[in-house]
């Protein structure tokens, strides 16, 4: 029996759909016109260029603290949120956490940034990049609770018991054992909460304070002024710089993935 | 379950510590005065910040918006800490009826007596009461040389059939209409609706000859040839030409849209000294005419223009004729008669 050529079809239009953009935002930013209308020689100009932007740099700097503090805090909080919502799932209390936990998916993004800067207003916390951090540790959070509560589901507790039996304190326990075998799935939550920090833009708008400006804010006030190649550029160099890390991740809960079965 | 605790307590500080780590890196507001300015990126030539920083022994620190009405919904949800602020003239009005900018104090802007008289004459706040001017730029037309025969500064253009299909039209209501009330030789704040009628039937029938109404596309659409006249902004338009020269840009001689981007000071400011010192500033002449020549926009500074660069005064792009410089106008803000607008351009939109 011959197979249908028709999924693969489908499957290669979308995926040219979905890729395309992207490629041609790669060539694009090595392209020496300013404008995207001809092609005027491969460059290295918007590289260069891009180096000698002490703004940008500057931005990426502010980014990248936010993003590591922001992983970092997510991080514990979203699995101390997923332990607990595994281990009592049947209680009403938790229940109500697991909605808590949901709900800033579903929130639109515009929404939270706006009530984020009037409740940061009105308890008079001054605008900087720590109004960012807490602001996305509130939806990062949710992705990492609900990342590390998905390993939780066919995690094995009789180990965590094996080893309680055997003399290992509540902590020990936790740090020998829990955690060790958590860990390709508090990697990739990780990774996530990073990816998503790094370029959040509705919500970051809002409650970024004078001098706390991120890369993806940069990014949007150029589009308007600036030169679009410099964005071609930049573009390039978060693309490779996230595809990195969602590949790594990958990587990390296919492994994660493999131990478990055994 | 001693330990268990402990290991909470560990986490607790953890969180903390990442916490404050993140604040310390982004408040370290102590030494010489900082002066927050809120602007549109590549606004101001960098050198000169760093001449004003070392003049008055200051730190500046730039952040930029991407839209006006993004800018305004964030301060007015609160948001402060911000000194200077760059908005377009209308929303200058917006946020000076909501009480949101401070009046200037003039004995502190000495330099303001560079400001040119005939840019005044035309400005929604002519005695610069709450802002003063920073940078101007015009809409007008762009067209290739070598392709348009018998170009005419004016509206008219877009009545030539055999330019049909190559030519665009902003895709904003106040630039677009607002051209059709100027060849009509109204107002293009104009709120009469018999006059709003007849610039919608020219608007109609321009729209015949046009491929689309569009504000992106325009530029990379000019640049490859694809469209042989736009209307377009001129700062847009200067890039443009410094990759195709055989592209021109001329202001109808009817008259047109000028915008100006203003400094004002926000009311929550700390610094409201060095605020005007900063304003001061970019109005001496000198530092005005570096300031035009880098980013090519032009800063309404009289006494600067004999100090700008010969590809600045040669253009008449940026440059305008007195005479046709006094027929156009700034866009205000109409409050609610923008629903006037609103409604032309809808049937604009849908009508053939």
């Amino acid at each position: 029996m011959k197979r249908s050529r028709f999924p693969f079809v489908v499957t290669a239009v979308v995926l040219v759909f979905f890729y395309l953009p992207i490629l041609i935002l790669v060539i694009e930013s090595f392209n020496a016109s300013r404008f995207g209308g001809a092609w005027r020689g491969f460059s290295f100009v918007w590289y260069f260029r891009l180096f000698h932007e002490p703004a940008i740099w500057l931005a990426a700097r502010n980014t990248l603290l936010i993003a590591v503090s922001v992983t970092f805090v997510s991080l514990i909080l979203g699995t101390t949120s997923a332990l607990a919502l595994h281990r009592f799932a049947k209680s009403r209390l938790q229940r109500f956490h697991y909605t808590l936990i949901y709900t800033p998916l579903v929130v639109p993004e515009i929404l939270m940034g706006i009530s984020l800067l009037m409740a940061f207003v009105a308890a008079g916390i001054r605008l900087g990049m720590m109004t960012i951090v807490l602001a996305h540790v509130t939806f990062c959070i949710s992705y990492v609770a609900l990342t590390v509560l998905g390993r939780l589901q066919d995690f094995d507790f009789t180990i965590v018991e094996a080893a309680r039996d055997l003399g290992a304190t509540g902590w020990t326990a936790t740090r020998r054992v829990l955690l060790p075998m958590l860990a390709p799935g508090l990697a990739a939550a990780g990774l996530i909460a990073f990816t998503l920090s790094m370029d959040d833009f509705v919500i970051t708008f809002f409650v970024a304070g004078p001098g706390a400006e991120t890369l993806p804010l940069h990014v949007y006030s150029m589009i308007k002024h600036g030169a679009t190649p410099l964005i071609n550029a930049l573009s390039t160099l978060l693309l490779a710089l996230t595809f990195t890390t969602i590949f790594i991740s990958q990587r990390l809960s296919k492994s994660g993935a493999m131990e478990g079965g055994q | 379950m001693n330990m268990h605790t402990m290991g909470k307590f560990a986490f607790s500080v953890a969180v903390a510590a990442a916490v404050l780590g993140a604040a310390a890196c982004g408040g370290g507001a102590k030494g010489p005065s900082i002066l927050h300015v809120y602007t549109w990126s590549d606004y101001i030539k960098p050198e000169l910040i760093t001449r004003f920083e070392t003049e008055n022994d200051c730190k500046v620190v730039i952040d930029t918006f991407d839209s006006n009405e993004a800018m305004y919904a964030k301060l007015k949800a609160g948001a402060t800490g911000y000194d200077v602020i760059v908005p377009t003239s209308y929303m200058v009005s917006l946020m000076k009826s909501q009480d949101m900018i401070l009046p200037l104090d003039h004995s502190l802007l000495p330099n303001l007596v560079h400001v040119d008289p005939d840019y005044l004459a035309i400005a929604i706040d002519k005695k610069m009461e709450y802002s003063a001017p920073y940078m101007l730029t015009n809409t007008g037309i762009a067209y290739l040389k070598s392709k348009v025969k018998n170009f005419e500064p004016t509206w008219a253009m877009f009545d030539r059939t055999d330019l049909k299909g190559r030519m665009v039209m902003l895709n904003d209501m106040r630039e677009t209409i607002g051209g059709a009330l100027k060849y009509l030789g109204y107002s293009l704040n104009s709120v009469n609706p018999a006059e709003l009628e007849k610039a919608k039937d020219v608007v109609l029938g321009w729209k015949k000859n046009l491929a689309k109404f569009e504000n992106e596309q325009y530029k990379t659409g000019i640049a490859s040839g694809e469209f042989l006249l736009v209307h377009g902004y001129s700062g847009d338009i200067l890039q443009v030409q410094a990759e195709n020269d055989d592209i021109a840009f001329a202001m109808p001689r009817e008259g047109g849209v000028i915008s100006c981007d203003d400094l004002v000071i926000a009311k929550s400011a700390k610094e409201v000294k060095l605020a005007h010192a900063f304003i001061n500033f970019l109005h001496i002449p000198d530092v005005a005419a570096q300031n035009t020549d880098f980013i090519q926009y032009l800063c309404p500074n009289k006494d600067a223009y004999p100090l700008m660069s010969e590809k600045i005064r040669g253009n008449a792009g940026i440059f305008l004729a007195p005479e046709i410089r006094a027929k156009c106008e700034i866009l205000a803000d109409l409050g609610a008669n923008n629903a006037l607008y609103v409604k032309v351009w809808d049937e604009i939109k849908a009508g053939k």
